[in-house]
């Protein structure tokens, strides 16, 4: 009878509510390091090495730079405890090629994220 | 000779509520859609189907302004306004079942109350609602839902349903009038319960003007009022806003689907004799 009581509409949609909260909240709890990593590769796919990478995090109106970071010798860069959800990335090297924005939005706050690789390329004049 | 809902001769009839349903569905759509992509609610030709759809203006909705605050301030404002308008409409509802002096003028007093707009009461409500010194709190904006007088009618009407015969056999068995009300009257009054709790759930869920008279602290504003927060400090907002939206709306409707049949059964119970 009391299992019963639990299969009505009234406790079994409040219920199935309040478990996909504790199982997403669980989720966030072990993926919300704020770490966000990738690659920098030129236009034939070579990892490049020493560009700098910039994220913009958005404000109510624009993006702002909030953070550099530089790639190693795999051409992978990493940001650590980014406290956002939404913003942008942006590769530089430094004989002036750089990649397109890539527009960067997360499920939460601090999600660590694996972004695809950013192409670098001589800007057009 | 009465033909079945499903005979051909029913089809027409059928096909006009279809349709009506549809149109009353368009605008729950749009909403839905616009709240998906973010489009220029403006663009023509409009775009039936959704492109590239995605969730992330509801994540944008949660982080960008204080969500969780609203929603909590909203939950406990509504919780509280429920409890108090179940206790003080039974209690209201049960007395006008009963033969007092004068009870025929308190009838006539309370249905000729319901003809005053709440935006006239606004001014005097609020100086009863500071006289108690609850103003910017929980209960200072749940104050006037606390008992509606449709829902005190909608109890009346429940109550008086009751045979009369099985009220006098409880007070024959030794019943004071609080059990005779919690143990028979009520078990017997879900209908009106669901709409009770209903209707002071959706007048509360939705009231804007109320809580922008009576909340001062930022800390304390529910979603209505957060929803008129979000459109002033936002920029480039169509799809956040259009999730701001289905995010107000989605426990309103959650509700009333659940409890449709009580409810409609609870707004139609008395209507009819027989």
């Amino acid at each position: 009878m009391r299992w019963r009581a639990l299969a009505h509409r009234f406790v079994a949609v409040p219920l199935a509510l309040l478990a996909i909260a504790v199982a997403w909240n669980i989720y966030i709890a072990f993926n919300d390091h704020g770490i966000i990593e990738g690659e920098v590769r030129d236009k034939a796919g070579a990892p490049v090495v020493g560009a700098t990478v910039i994220f913009f995090e958005r404000n109510f109106i624009y993006y702002e730079e909030k953070q550099r970071a530089t790639t190693d010798a795999q051409g992978i860069y990493r940001f650590t405890d980014m406290k956002t959800h939404i913003g942008q990335l942006e590769a530089r090297t430094a004989d002036g090629r750089k990649s397109e924005r890539r527009q960067l939005r997360l499920w939460f706050r601090s999600q660590d994220t694996e972004v695809a690789p950013l192409i670098v390329e001589t800007p057009r004049a | 000779m009465r033909r079945s809902p499903g005979s051909p001769a029913h089809w027409p009839r059928h096909v006009i509520m279809i349709v009506v349903c549809f149109l009353m569905l368009v605008p729950f759509y749009w909403v839905i859609k616009t709240s998906l992509t973010g489009e220029n609610i403006y663009a023509w030709p409009p775009r039936i189907i959704p492109v590239d759809p995605h969730l992330f203006n509801y994540v944008d909705v949660w982080y960008m302004i204080p969500f969780a605050r609203y929603l909590l301030n909203s939950v406990i404002v509504t919780a509280m306004a429920i409890a108090g308008s179940l206790l003080f409409n039974v209690a209201a509802g049960y007395a006008l079942t009963r033969h007092f002096p004068g009870r025929r003028w308190i009838v006539v007093l309370l249905l000729s109350c319901m003809l005053i707009p709440f935006q006239a009461t606004i001014i005097p409500a609020y100086l009863v609602t500071s006289w108690l010194g609850v103003l910017d709190t929980w209960l200072g904006v749940a104050l006037p839902l606390l008992s509606t007088i449709i829902c005190i009618f909608i109890f009346k009407a429940s109550f008086e349903a009751v045979p009369p015969s099985l009220i006098d056999a409880a007070r024959v068995d030794g019943l004071g009038e609080w059990r005779i009300v919690t143990r028979i009257l009520l078990p017997l009054s879900k209908s009106a319960i669901a709409t009770n709790v209903i209707l002071t759930f959706i007048w509360s869920w939705n009231s804007f003007l109320w809580p922008l008279i009576a909340i001062r602290s930022p800390d304390m504003q529910t979603l209505p009022l957060g929803l008129a927060r979000f459109l002033s400090v936002m920029e480039d907002t169509t799809g956040a806003l259009f999730a701001f939206v289905v995010l107000v709306l989605i426990p309103g409707l959650a509700i009333f689907l659940m409890a449709q049949k009580e409810f409609i059964r609870g707004l139609t119970s008395g209507a009819t004799k027989g």
